[in-house]
Protein backbone atom coordinates (compact mmCIF):
# COMPACT_ATOMS: atom_id res chain seq x y z
CA UNK A 1 0.00 0.00 0.00
CA UNK A 2 1.31 3.48 -1.20
CA UNK A 3 1.89 6.06 1.90
CA UNK A 4 -0.32 8.45 1.87
CA UNK A 5 0.64 12.05 0.10
CA UNK A 6 -1.67 14.61 0.45
CA UNK A 7 -2.08 16.98 -2.82
CA UNK A 8 -2.14 20.82 -1.63
CA UNK A 9 -2.67 23.62 -3.38
CA UNK A 10 -1.04 26.97 -2.82
CA UNK A 11 -2.44 30.24 -3.13
CA UNK A 12 0.36 32.65 -3.51
CA UNK A 13 0.14 36.71 -3.27
CA UNK A 14 1.92 37.99 -6.48
CA UNK A 15 3.56 40.37 -4.66
CA UNK A 16 5.10 38.66 -1.37
CA UNK A 17 4.38 34.28 -1.35
CA UNK A 18 4.81 34.12 -4.88
CA UNK A 19 7.96 35.99 -5.18
CA UNK A 20 8.95 33.96 -2.46
CA UNK A 21 8.27 30.76 -4.23
CA UNK A 22 9.80 32.06 -7.54
CA UNK A 23 12.93 32.64 -5.35
CA UNK A 24 13.31 29.11 -3.97
CA UNK A 25 13.40 28.42 -8.08
CA UNK A 26 16.08 31.06 -8.76
CA UNK A 27 17.81 29.44 -5.64
CA UNK A 28 17.51 25.81 -6.36
CA UNK A 29 16.20 25.25 -3.32
CA UNK A 30 13.40 22.16 -3.32
CA UNK A 31 9.95 21.80 -2.13
CA UNK A 32 7.70 19.13 -2.23
CA UNK A 33 6.09 17.98 -5.56
CA UNK A 34 2.97 17.23 -3.92
CA UNK A 35 2.12 21.10 -3.67
CA UNK A 36 0.83 22.94 -6.49
CA UNK A 37 1.01 27.39 -6.88
CA UNK A 38 -1.99 29.45 -8.03
CA UNK A 39 -0.47 32.84 -8.45
CA UNK A 40 -3.08 35.24 -7.31
CA UNK A 41 -2.55 39.08 -7.48
CA UNK A 42 -2.80 39.42 -3.87
CA UNK A 43 -4.53 37.24 -1.09
CA UNK A 44 -7.13 39.70 -0.68
CA UNK A 45 -8.25 37.90 -4.27
CA UNK A 46 -9.33 34.47 -2.76
CA UNK A 47 -12.94 33.67 -2.83
CA UNK A 48 -13.85 30.57 -0.39
CA UNK A 49 -15.39 29.62 -3.72
CA UNK A 50 -11.69 28.97 -4.89
CA UNK A 51 -10.60 26.65 -1.60
CA UNK A 52 -13.81 24.68 -2.04
CA UNK A 53 -13.73 23.85 -6.12
CA UNK A 54 -10.27 22.89 -5.19
CA UNK A 55 -11.52 20.26 -2.23
CA UNK A 56 -14.41 19.35 -4.80
CA UNK A 57 -11.54 18.31 -7.27
CA UNK A 58 -9.06 16.35 -5.46
CA UNK A 59 -7.53 18.84 -3.38
CA UNK A 60 -6.52 17.48 0.27
CA UNK A 61 -5.68 20.72 1.21
CA UNK A 62 -5.73 24.07 0.72
CA UNK A 63 -2.45 26.97 1.31
CA UNK A 64 -3.00 30.62 1.41
CA UNK A 65 0.47 32.43 1.91
CA UNK A 66 0.73 36.41 1.34
CA UNK B 1 -35.21 44.59 3.06
CA UNK B 2 -35.85 40.89 3.68
CA UNK B 3 -33.73 39.30 5.89
CA UNK B 4 -33.31 35.80 5.63
CA UNK B 5 -30.81 33.03 6.65
CA UNK B 6 -29.74 29.71 5.05
CA UNK B 7 -31.46 26.24 6.55
CA UNK B 8 -29.07 23.90 8.22
CA UNK B 9 -27.28 21.99 5.82
CA UNK B 10 -28.54 18.38 7.27
CA UNK B 11 -32.28 20.29 6.87
CA UNK B 12 -31.37 20.97 3.35
CA UNK B 13 -29.98 17.60 2.35
CA UNK B 14 -32.77 15.97 3.84
CA UNK B 15 -35.44 18.15 1.83
CA UNK B 16 -34.17 17.48 -2.00
CA UNK B 17 -33.28 13.78 -0.52
CA UNK B 18 -36.05 12.72 -2.90
CA UNK B 19 -34.42 14.68 -5.80
CA UNK B 20 -31.38 13.69 -8.60
CA UNK B 21 -30.88 16.42 -10.72
CA UNK B 22 -31.83 20.09 -8.74
CA UNK B 23 -31.53 23.41 -9.75
CA UNK B 24 -29.85 25.83 -6.81
CA UNK B 25 -31.58 28.92 -7.90
CA UNK B 26 -30.42 32.51 -5.74
CA UNK B 27 -32.02 35.63 -5.71
CA UNK B 28 -30.09 38.59 -6.98
CA UNK B 29 -32.04 41.19 -4.63
CA UNK B 30 -32.45 41.49 -0.97
CA UNK B 31 -30.79 37.88 0.12
CA UNK B 32 -27.73 38.69 -2.22
CA UNK B 33 -27.46 41.53 0.17
CA UNK B 34 -28.00 39.64 3.51
CA UNK B 35 -25.48 37.07 2.33
CA UNK B 36 -27.93 34.41 2.23
CA UNK B 37 -29.01 33.18 -1.43
CA UNK B 38 -27.23 35.46 -3.85
CA UNK B 39 -24.73 33.99 -6.26
CA UNK B 40 -21.72 33.74 -4.56
CA UNK B 41 -24.05 31.44 -1.37
CA UNK B 42 -25.39 29.22 -4.63
CA UNK B 43 -22.12 28.26 -5.03
CA UNK B 44 -20.74 27.76 -1.89
CA UNK B 45 -23.89 25.61 -0.96
CA UNK B 46 -23.54 23.38 -4.74
CA UNK B 47 -20.00 22.85 -3.65
CA UNK B 48 -20.69 21.43 -0.13
CA UNK B 49 -23.73 19.45 -1.49
CA UNK B 50 -22.15 18.27 -3.96
CA UNK B 51 -18.96 17.16 -1.56
CA UNK B 52 -21.58 16.01 1.38
CA UNK B 53 -23.33 14.05 -1.21
CA UNK B 54 -20.32 12.67 -2.15
CA UNK B 55 -19.22 11.67 1.22
CA UNK B 56 -22.01 9.93 2.37
CA UNK B 57 -22.30 8.10 -0.72
CA UNK B 58 -18.30 6.38 0.05
CA UNK B 59 -18.13 6.59 3.98
CA UNK B 60 -17.98 2.66 4.67
CA UNK B 61 -17.81 3.61 8.58
CA UNK B 62 -21.33 4.89 7.78
CA UNK B 63 -22.24 1.86 6.36
CA UNK B 64 -21.36 -0.36 9.38
CA UNK B 65 -23.16 1.79 11.57
CA UNK B 66 -26.74 2.30 9.91
CA UNK B 67 -26.70 0.16 6.53
CA UNK B 68 -29.98 0.91 5.72
CA UNK B 69 -29.68 4.74 5.91
CA UNK B 70 -26.70 4.40 4.00
CA UNK B 71 -27.94 2.23 1.31
CA UNK B 72 -30.75 5.17 0.74
CA UNK B 73 -27.96 7.90 0.74
CA UNK B 74 -25.68 6.26 -1.73
CA UNK B 75 -28.73 5.62 -3.89
CA UNK B 76 -29.24 9.17 -3.89
CA UNK B 77 -25.78 10.43 -3.98
CA UNK B 78 -24.69 8.53 -7.16
CA UNK B 79 -25.44 10.95 -9.99
CA UNK B 80 -26.78 13.52 -8.08
CA UNK B 81 -26.41 17.11 -9.99
CA UNK B 82 -26.42 20.45 -8.92
CA UNK B 83 -26.96 23.46 -11.49
CA UNK B 84 -26.21 26.96 -9.97
CA UNK B 85 -28.12 29.97 -11.23
CA UNK B 86 -29.57 32.81 -9.75
CA UNK B 87 -31.59 35.23 -11.24
CA UNK B 88 -32.30 39.56 -10.59
CA UNK B 89 -35.36 39.01 -8.80
CA UNK B 90 -36.72 35.54 -7.86
CA UNK B 91 -40.48 37.25 -6.74
CA UNK B 92 -41.41 38.63 -10.24
CA UNK B 93 -41.99 35.94 -13.29
CA UNK B 94 -40.42 38.38 -15.97
CA UNK B 95 -36.80 37.56 -14.04
CA UNK B 96 -37.76 33.83 -14.26
CA UNK B 97 -38.28 33.59 -17.55
CA UNK B 98 -34.24 33.51 -18.17
CA UNK B 99 -33.73 30.01 -16.34
CA UNK B 100 -36.85 28.01 -17.59
CA UNK B 101 -34.30 25.90 -19.64
CA UNK B 102 -32.65 24.84 -16.39
CA UNK B 103 -36.03 24.26 -14.18
CA UNK B 104 -37.00 22.09 -17.20
CA UNK B 105 -33.89 20.17 -17.37
CA UNK B 106 -34.32 19.88 -13.11
CA UNK B 107 -36.49 16.87 -11.01
CA UNK B 108 -36.42 19.87 -8.46
CA UNK B 109 -35.38 23.64 -7.66
CA UNK B 110 -33.68 24.66 -4.64
CA UNK B 111 -34.57 28.23 -4.11
CA UNK B 112 -32.68 30.50 -2.27
CA UNK B 113 -34.88 33.12 -1.86
CA UNK B 114 -37.17 34.65 0.11
CA UNK B 115 -40.35 32.61 0.68
CA UNK B 116 -42.13 35.08 -2.23
CA UNK B 117 -39.44 33.96 -4.53
CA UNK B 118 -40.14 30.00 -3.70
CA UNK B 119 -44.19 30.51 -4.15
CA UNK B 120 -43.95 32.68 -7.08
CA UNK B 121 -41.06 30.03 -8.29
CA UNK B 122 -44.11 27.24 -7.77
CA UNK B 123 -46.80 29.59 -9.52
CA UNK B 124 -44.57 29.94 -12.83
CA UNK B 125 -43.45 26.36 -13.05
CA UNK B 126 -46.21 24.18 -11.39
CA UNK B 127 -44.80 21.07 -13.55
CA UNK B 128 -41.69 21.56 -11.12
CA UNK B 129 -41.46 21.34 -7.47
CA UNK B 130 -39.48 24.20 -6.11
CA UNK B 131 -38.02 23.90 -2.17
CA UNK B 132 -36.94 26.57 0.30
CA UNK B 133 -33.58 26.41 1.10
CA UNK B 134 -33.75 29.95 3.43
CA UNK B 135 -35.72 30.32 6.43
CA UNK B 136 -37.37 34.26 5.46
CA UNK B 137 -36.63 35.76 9.09
CA UNK B 138 -37.51 39.39 9.02
CA UNK B 139 -38.09 43.00 7.60
CA UNK B 140 -35.32 44.87 8.84
CA UNK B 141 -31.71 46.48 8.28
CA UNK B 142 -27.90 46.10 8.55
CA UNK B 143 -26.85 47.71 11.29
CA UNK B 144 -23.46 46.85 11.32
CA UNK B 145 -21.46 44.74 9.02
CA UNK B 146 -22.78 40.55 9.93
CA UNK B 147 -25.98 42.22 11.55
CA UNK B 148 -29.31 42.86 11.03
CA UNK B 149 -31.90 44.20 13.19
CA UNK B 150 -36.64 43.65 12.79
CA UNK B 151 -37.43 47.24 11.91
CA UNK B 152 -41.15 46.54 10.11
CA UNK B 153 -43.40 43.96 10.73
CA UNK B 154 -45.72 45.36 7.54
CA UNK B 155 -48.85 45.80 9.59
CA UNK B 156 -50.38 48.12 6.91
CA UNK B 157 -50.90 51.25 8.65
CA UNK B 158 -47.44 53.41 9.32
CA UNK B 159 -47.21 54.70 12.53
CA UNK B 160 -43.66 56.34 12.40
CA UNK B 161 -44.86 60.09 12.27
CA UNK B 162 -45.69 60.17 15.77
CA UNK B 163 -43.06 57.87 17.10
CA UNK B 164 -40.08 59.64 15.85
CA UNK B 165 -39.14 57.57 13.43
CA UNK B 166 -39.32 54.23 15.06
CA UNK B 167 -41.49 51.63 14.98
CA UNK B 168 -43.23 50.54 18.57
CA UNK B 169 -44.84 47.85 16.43
CA UNK B 170 -41.93 45.65 15.22
CA UNK B 171 -39.14 46.95 17.94
CA UNK B 172 -41.03 47.10 21.52
CA UNK B 173 -41.23 43.50 22.03
CA UNK B 174 -45.52 44.15 23.23
CA UNK B 175 -46.13 46.07 20.33
CA UNK B 176 -46.77 48.97 22.61
CA UNK B 177 -48.81 51.64 21.10
CA UNK B 178 -48.84 54.23 24.58
CA UNK B 179 -45.19 53.03 26.11
CA UNK B 180 -43.12 52.72 27.80
CA UNK B 181 -44.14 49.64 30.08
CA UNK B 182 -43.27 48.71 33.45
CA UNK B 183 -40.85 46.09 32.05
CA UNK B 184 -38.16 49.02 30.61
CA UNK B 185 -34.82 49.13 32.64
CA UNK B 186 -32.33 51.47 31.90
CA UNK B 187 -33.20 51.99 28.58
CA UNK B 188 -33.40 48.18 28.00
CA UNK B 189 -36.41 45.85 27.40
CA UNK B 190 -37.49 43.42 30.03
CA UNK B 191 -37.55 40.34 27.64
CA UNK B 192 -33.85 40.63 26.83
CA UNK B 193 -31.53 43.03 28.24
CA UNK B 194 -30.20 42.80 25.09
CA UNK B 195 -32.93 44.43 22.75
CA UNK B 196 -33.47 48.32 22.93
CA UNK B 197 -36.37 49.68 24.66
CA UNK B 198 -38.39 51.42 21.67
CA UNK B 199 -40.35 53.75 23.80
CA UNK B 200 -37.13 54.76 25.43
CA UNK B 201 -35.36 55.14 21.97
CA UNK B 202 -38.78 57.29 20.45
CA UNK B 203 -39.02 59.12 24.09
CA UNK B 204 -35.04 59.87 23.73
CA UNK B 205 -35.27 61.12 19.94
CA UNK B 206 -38.94 62.50 20.50
CA UNK B 207 -37.02 65.07 23.38
CA UNK B 208 -33.98 65.78 21.01
CA UNK B 209 -36.24 66.90 18.46
CA UNK B 210 -38.15 68.89 20.76
CA UNK B 211 -41.62 66.63 20.06
CA UNK B 212 -41.63 65.36 23.70
CA UNK B 213 -45.61 66.97 23.59
CA UNK B 214 -46.14 63.65 21.07
CA UNK B 215 -45.59 61.30 24.11
CA UNK B 216 -48.62 62.48 25.73
CA UNK B 217 -51.22 61.80 22.88
CA UNK B 218 -53.03 58.90 23.41
CA UNK B 219 -53.40 56.25 21.04
CA UNK B 220 -56.38 54.80 21.18
CA UNK B 221 -56.79 50.52 20.13
CA UNK B 222 -55.77 50.05 17.10
CA UNK B 223 -57.18 49.07 14.28
CA UNK B 224 -55.24 45.58 13.24
CA UNK B 225 -57.43 45.36 9.84
CA UNK B 226 -54.39 46.29 7.66
CA UNK B 227 -52.36 43.42 9.22
CA UNK B 228 -53.19 39.57 9.21
CA UNK B 229 -56.44 40.33 10.90
CA UNK B 230 -58.08 39.54 7.74
CA UNK B 231 -56.78 36.36 5.88
CA UNK B 232 -53.90 37.64 3.47
CA UNK B 233 -53.18 40.92 1.71
CA UNK B 234 -53.87 42.68 -1.68
CA UNK B 235 -53.77 45.44 -3.18
CA UNK B 236 -55.25 46.65 -6.45
CA UNK B 237 -54.25 49.55 -8.00
CA UNK B 238 -56.59 50.37 -10.93
CA UNK B 239 -54.64 53.35 -12.64
CA UNK B 240 -51.49 50.47 -13.30
CA UNK B 241 -53.62 47.72 -14.78
CA UNK B 242 -53.60 47.00 -17.88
Amino acid sequence: MTEFEPQILAFACHYCAYAAADLTGSMRLQYPTNVKIIKLPCTGKLDVLYVLRAFERGADGAFVAG
Amino acid sequence: MIIGEQKPLDEIKEIIADYQNLLILGCGTCVTVCFAGGEKEVGILASTLRMATRLEGQNPALSEDCPELCRRVEGVAEGKEFMEATVQRQCEYEYNEEVVDLVREADAVLSLACGIGVQTMNEQFPETITLPGLNTSFLGQPTEQGVWDERCQACGNCTLDKTAGICPIARCSKSLLNGPCGGSRNGQCEIDPEIDCAWQLIYDRLRALGKLELMTEIQPARDWSTSRDGGPRKIVREDLRL
